[in-house]
């Protein structure tokens, strides 16, 4: 407890709901109004601004569409986060995990004969596959060598990015690309379906729903999810109770991991149909997923809504660049402050400041 | 009778009229996917951009940068939505988005940069630089004094790999056992892997320079340690005035001008640019070879009947375009060779010479006039032959003369 003047800042120790949204929908107003000073500042009226993005992004199929689009794969990077960051276990490497998967998904749709009833489900299978082993090696690390986490799972995204770069530059390079640097072209019972007039490829919107739902569930209502909150909380309670920190870090990373990596056979076989440069296939979807589970505030349900948000973010990013003319850069300064924003506005959530009530004493 | 032929003139005045509002105007839009500040490949397509933009009271231009090649679909619908007719998209990896776009939307025009799928709507178009390469090499051969020319590459596909080919010709005509030293750096743009390239090559001895990377780094690096270089695709004499010898321009807007002035003209349409390919070289003009291009001086107010070749009214050229940076105009001068063809002749005059070959609207020569030897010393062109179009687009073996990796080797 601090004392500034005649206030007093203290620490609230469980926000309640009403604080956290409103403390997140002021962050988000705060954001817009620098963000208008800027297009101010670069000569948009940001009235004009925002009327076209409101319309643009929310006011046209398309531009819902868009959002949705954008949001799959932050939905699966970031339910499979939430669970990660339960058990206080600080995985940085969705973008790698994700790029496990587009491989994997793109081994299978290029190099494995299988009937083609059987192909989209196997690209989705061995890409969990692949993520989940991908990211089970830093659990291990951790647990058995005491290895850092956050430097592990970050590093090893590079080292995938370089794989994926290695495989179309090399040994995958597709024959019918004229010596550029990607595989072929998917068969078309590689390419995921895509809802009518829009590019979502459903099947993995679907997933995602579903994941976030069995993630929810997982935590709220079996053992492992019991076990991943102790550790996460509690680690030395959790010892003592005898739990494994192998198994349950283990289980959390293949899970996290292994979602991370379904957005990669998404983005592959649904809007890519080939694998090309790793810069190409994400556009950081891994990295802005820890934003998109933090503010869920780790709840899986929640993060559904978070990385519609992003999606917003993003498709109104698109939309600064085409309509309103705004070089990217101002793209990147419109996304940067409204991270900024709902980041401090952290500090709000759990601090209140109030009047010294007549006759307190100071503590 | 006079009242007869004042309606047909009446009449025939307002039919001009009204084709003269069917020539419509053309809203053009460009989908880069790079920042137009890359100092590369973006920036001198957005300078071209504005050179036609300027020039053409009937084009209206607009442009996205920065775009990743999975969303270059998302880009054209919006694009579609403003009213575009015309949409250049100018990256290899816009191929299959560009050309499904294509498909979707018959009645706007398309061209696509370096790419090789073509539609009734959708044409292709590439400047490219293995003459200048070439010319470039011939001069890099004659300054090395280590034999060792070093070469910065960007990404091991045949674009790259004929440049460097071409290149290592050149240097190999006036310098037989010269060799060029190639590091890839995985990138289009990263100064800092470009300067530890061109550090790792001056440890190998290497003592001249040219690179395939969209900064100047490698002019820079090299001219820290008093070493030549010839730059790329932007002007980048004036990083090191005393140490770029020459360089590779690139002169895009002379594609876009064509290619919108026939669009405006009614000769391209939407239906018939399945076999529209512009594959320009030195002698339509799309790329140059010259540390610093020529500088023109355009008035709208006309002194001279000087013929215009940019925007508005009338335009003089203050000074010509610099070849050969004086400073190596003497040594080029003194190395001269026993050519074939030519007799005793200094590279300053062959270099001079071939250009005129090249610049010639019926060329008369070719970098790779056969007979042509890869390095593992297989026949590649036979004698007296010249390679395909398509054999020059697809080329992944490595001249005579090239050292260092060389991934995808045949």
């Amino acid at each position: 407890m601090k004392r500034i003047g005649p206030f007093i800042v203290e620490r609230r120790l469980a926000p309640p709901r009403h604080v956290v949204f409103g403390v997140s929908v002021l962050a988000v107003v705060v954001a817009l109004l620098l963000a208008a000073l800027v297009f101010w500042a670069y000569g948009v009226s940001p009235w004009r601004a925002y009327a076209e993005i409101g319309r643009g992004t929310l006011g046209t199929v398309d531009g819902l569409s868009d959002i949705v689009r954008r949001a799959i794969p932050l939905i699966l990077c970031g339910v499979g986060l939430t669970l990660a960051f339960r058990a206080q276990f600080w995985n940085i490497g969705a973008e790698g995990q994700l790029l496990a998967g587009a491989v994997a998904a793109s081994g299978v749709a290029l190099f494995v004969p299988v009937p083609d009833g059987l192909r989209l489900p196997l690209m989705f299978l061995a890409g969990f596959g692949a993520g989940a082993l991908w990211a089970v090696i830093p659990a291990l690390l951790r647990v058995k060598l005491q290895v850092n986490e956050v430097i592990s799972t970050l590093m090893m995204n590079y080292i995938m990015a370089y794989i994926v770069e290695w495989l179309v530059h090399g040994p995958w390079k597709g024959p019918t690309m004229r010596g550029f640097a990607y595989t072929d072209m998917f068969p078309t019972a590689a390419r995921l379906p895509l809802i009518a007039g829009t590019r979502v490829h459903w099947p993995t919107l679907g997933v995602g729903v579903v994941a976030a739902l069995v993630v929810g569930l997982i935590l709220s209502r079996t053992r492992l999810g019991y076990e991943v909150r102790v550790v996460g909380q509690s680690p030395d309670a959790a010892r003592y109770a005898g739990i494994s920190f192998t198994v349950v870090l283990s289980l959390a990373m293949v899970i996290s991991g292994g979602l991370a990596a379904l957005a990669g056979v998404g983005e592959v076989a649904g809007i890519h149909w080939r694998l090309r440069s790793p810069s190409h296939i994400s556009m950081g979807y891994g990295y802005t997923a820890i934003i998109v589970a933090w503010l869920a505030r780790g709840s899986p349900i929640a993060a559904i809504l978070t990385a519609l948000l992003f999606g917003l973010i993003f498709a109104a990013g698109d939309l600064m660049k085409t309509t309103l003319g705004l070089p990217f850069q101002i793209t990147g300064v419109f996304n940067g402050l409204i991270l900024f924003s709902l980041i401090s506005s952290d500090l709000l959530m759990y601090w209140r400041i109030r009047w010294r009530r007549r006759g307190e004493a100071w503590t | 009778m006079n009242m007869r032929k004042l309606v047909l003139v009446v009449a025939a005045l307002t039919l001009v009229g009204l084709l003269g509002l069917g020539a419509e105007k053309i809203k053009a839009g460009f989908i880069y996917v790079g920042p137009i500040g890359d100092y590369g490949w973006t920036h001198a397509h957005d300078v071209a951009r504005r050179i036609v933009d300027e020039k053409y009271d009937w084009l209206e231009t607009v442009y996205i940068e920065s775009v990743p090649e999975g969303e270059v679909e998302t880009y054209i619908d919006q694009l579609v939505r403003q009213g575009c007719n015309v949409i250049f998209t100018t990256s290899f990896g816009f191929i299959d988005g560009t050309f499904a776009a294509a498909q979707r939307y018959p009645n706007v025009i398309f061209a696509h940069a370096s790419g090789f799928k073509r539609a009734p709507n959708m044409a292709t178009y590439m400047a490219d630089f293995y003459q200048v390469y070439y010319l470039n090499g011939l001069m890099a051969g004659a300054l090395t004094k280590t034999g060792k020319v070093g070469y910065v590459g960007a990404f091991p596909i045949p674009e790259v790999k004929r440049h460097i080919s071409a290149f290592t010709i050149g240097v190999r005509e006036v310098n037989p056992t010269a060799e060029v030293h190639v590091r890839w750096i995985y990138e289009w743009y990263n100064p800092a892997a470009a300067k530890e390239a061109t550090e790792a090559l001056i440890a190998e001895g290497c003592d001249v320079f040219a690179f395939t990377e969209d900064s100047p780094t490698v002019v820079q690096v090299a001219a820290e340690r008093g070493l030549p270089s010839f730059g790329h695709y932007s002007p980048m004499y004036e990083f090191a005035p005393d140490y770029v010898v020459s360089g590779q321009l690139v002169h895009w807007e002379v594609i876009y001008d064509d290619f919108l002035v026939k669009i405006h003209e009614g000769i391209y349409t939407t239906r018939n640019l399945a076999h529209v390919d512009y594959w320009w070289l030195l002698a339509q003009g799309a790329v140059e070879c010259a540390a610093v291009p020529a500088v023109v001086y355009c008035e709208t107010a006309c002194v001279s009947d000087t013929s215009c070749a940019c925007c508005c009214g009338c335009c003089c050229e203050i000074s010509p375009s610099m070849v050969v940076n004086p400073v190596y105009e003497r040594a080029l001068k003194d190395y001269t060779i026993n050519h074939p063809a030519f007799g005793t002749i200094s590279v300053y005059d062959l270099v001079f010479l071939r250009h005129n070959q090249f610049a010639d609207p019926g060329i008369t020569f070719d970098p790779f006039e056969g007979p042509v030897y890869d390095r593992k010393g297989n026949l590649v062109v036979p004698a007296g032959m010249w390679m395909s179009y398509d054999h020059l687009i697809t080329m992944e073996w490595a001249a005579a003369g090239v050292a260092g990796p060389w991934p995808g080797e045949p």
